[in-house]
């Protein structure tokens, strides 16, 4: 019993990391109803920044170096789509080609070796678990952007104008909205999220080249578990996750314990939770 | 009649010619039969896309996962078991079909993008599972000692059968587009609701051309495992999907020969391309330049339409510049 509340707390924990990696994940699909597969690739490259630099220049170069690299995503999918002609596919064709070509990019200057760093030599003890304090860092910075994001959406008229877009793109523009200005600047919001997530990622599980398209994945599936509709609703999905990962690690051998947690998502996409909430009516 | 007939033939004649054509100026060369029979697996890899992609709107992101899964299939039969490597084909051609359509009729109901997205989690399920196999995969280390196909052990004789298989694919892929099923993919891939009205049950027809896709790509990993031999966990990876899905793409995906170019284009590229870590880089940037430039790939833009509208376009910005130069 022990053993499987451990599990779940920090299942729970890791899994706030991936819930900040689902909001962009949501953001986007909301706003464009296409997927920037580029995400996990965004916040590996902020991994690797911060792994060189470090301290605070290092948070603003990781950072920076993501929102950069979301800005090429953005101006790209301006490029292959515009409000009332959109392909999704080719989009995220798009965001494929420059994953690839981020993860490359990482293993020609980073090289292979993993990036990780320990910031606390001391633990919390949280009835006899002990846990890192860095927990208690990502915590409170999950539910800073959470608080800060909701009130962006709900309450600016960015937010309006972003959730208007999200609704009906071509009224949207009709009605004097810069549709593809709040389009690419959703690509630069998913790029700063990635960004943050990369920093926090590095000082608790850490990350490699090959890291970019797993973290997408754990974002995209923390995302879908309760709807894309609310960045909320990612966070808790990043939660169920990062249970169901550290479960699968606790009670599963090699190789299954990370492969479970792909299935179960597969198994949440054949609920067909992204088909009820698309914003098209199904045809995504 | 004929000449409907010799339009149906003619993308399986085109190649092979180029075939016949090439092949007296590499026959010495075991390294250029070499590639050209890797040129013909991943032509197959990249007609599977061409299939799923190109024609039914699904972006699949496991062309290599299924032919993993043909290419493991026929290496445990042949060299566990013993059996012909004719009983590996069926298994390679019916193992990806079987377990893309139950997949394709999980996710589809008409969302191309979840099921991608589905493509991503099955490659990199697979990696998982086939280092988790043990003996009977290989695990980590593989499987070696897959027995070469009898009927063409020399490489000479490899090379042949590799381009008629492509050409046998070529003539069966343009007979299945130009019948009503092909039609009705066309029809759901543009326009599923009007599909549906004419009666096309689309879940279940995209599910089953998605499957006919992957059977091709099982195809491909079948030749794969009996070209070279042996079969590795990191022998058919989601790289290697991403790699088949540039070429598909570069060639133009919607055509019957484009994605053939693709897969001669990028493999020949690579064989002159610095170290393999840059490699990711320069398929990523062909990718996204070939998406903005002729998002229908090379062989599937109208050139002439295309320069055209550029003509068109260069003296309006001229004026344009002009009157904002006047302004100033």
């Amino acid at each position: 019993m022990f053993e499987l509340a451990e599990y779940l707390l920090r299942g729970a924990l890791l899994g706030v990391t991936y819930g900040l990696l689902a909001f962009p994940v949501s953001l986007l699909f909301v706003t464009t109803g296409s997927v920037d597969v580029a995400l996990g690739a965004y916040a590996v490259l902020s991994v690797a920044v911060m792994y060189m630099v470090g301290g605070s220049t290092g948070v603003a170069l990781a950072i920076g170096a993501s929102v950069l690299a979301s800005a090429v995503v953005g101006v790209i999918s301006m490029r292959l789509n515009r409000p009332g002609a959109v392909d999704h596919v080719i989009a995220v064709l798009g965001t494929f080609g420059l994953a690839t070509f981020l993860e490359s990019f990482i293993l020609t200057l980073f090289g292979t070796s993993p990036m990780i760093r320990h910031s606390f030599a001391t633990f919390w003890n949280v009835g006899g678990i002990r846990i890192s304090p860095q927990m208690g860092i990502n915590i409170s910075v999950c539910i800073v952007i959470l608080v800060v994001l909701f009130l962006v959406l709900q309450r600016t008229p960015f937010g309006r104008a972003m959730r208007a877009s999200a609704v009906n793109p071509v009224g949207a523009a009709l009605n004097g909205i810069p549709v593809r200005l709040i389009w690419f600047s959703t690509y630069l919001l998913g790029g700063l999220l990635a960004g943050v997530a990369g920093v926090l990622i590095l000082f608790t599980t850490g990350a490699d080249y090959s890291s970019a398209f797993t973290l997408t994945i754990w974002g995209f599936g923390a995302a879908i578990i309760f709807g894309m509709r609310s960045p909320l609703r990612g966070f808790a999905g990043g939660l169920v996750i990062g249970i169901v990962q550290a479960l699968s690690s606790g009670y599963l051998p090699g190789a299954w314990a990370t492969a479970m947690p792909l299935v179960f998502i597969f198994a949440i996409l054949s609920m067909g939770r992204m088909n009820q909430i698309a914003a098209t009516g199904g045809r995504v | 009649m004929q000449s409907s007939l010799l339009k149906r033939l003619m993308p399986a004649l085109t190649i092979l010619t180029i075939a016949a054509a090439i092949t007296p100026f590499i026959l010495s060369s075991p390294f250029w039969l070499d590639n050209s029979v890797v040129v013909a697996i991943f032509s197959l890899l990249a007609l599977s896309v061409g299939m799923a992609y190109g024609q039914a709107g699904i972006l699949s992101i496991a062309p290599a996962a299924f032919g993993s899964i043909g290419a493991f299939a026929t290496s445990i039969v042949t060299t566990r078991y013993g059996l012909s490597p004719f009983v590996g084909l069926v298994l390679a051609l019916l193992l990806p079909m079987l377990l893309a359509y139950p997949m394709a009729r999980a996710i589809t109901r008409l969302s191309p993008l979840p099921l991608s997205i589905a493509t991503l989690l099955l490659s990199l399920v697979l990696e998982h599972a086939i280092r988790e196999g043990g003996s009977f995969t290989g695990g980590y280390v593989g499987l070696s000692g897959i027995p070469p196909l009898w009927f063409a052990e020399s490489i000479q004789a490899m090379h042949v059968l590799s381009w008629c298989v492509v050409a046998l694919v070529l003539v069966l892929y343009v007979n299945l587009t130009n019948s009503a099923i092909g039609r009705a993919v066309r029809t759901a891939q543009h326009d599923p609701l009007r599909a549906t009205a004419d009666g096309v049950n689309v879940p279940a027809l995209l599910a089953l051309y998605f499957a006919l896709s992957a059977s091709v790509a099982g195809l491909a990993g079948w030749l794969y495992a009996h070209h070279l031999t042996y079969m590795g966990p990191d022998s058919l990876t989601m790289h290697v999907s991403i790699k088949v899905l540039l070429m598909a793409v570069i060639g133009g995906a919607s055509t019957f020969l484009g994605p053939i170019l693709g897969a001669a284009f990028l493999t020949l590229l690579t064989l002159y391309l610095p170290a393999a870590e840059t490699q990711g880089m320069i398929f990523g940037a062909v990718l996204i330049l070939v998406l903005l430039v002729a998002p229908n790939g090379v062989l599937g833009t109208n050139w002439k339409k295309w320069f055209a509208s550029r003509a068109r376009a260069k003296p309006a910005l001229d004026r344009a510049t002009t009157a904002r130069g006047g302004a100033a």
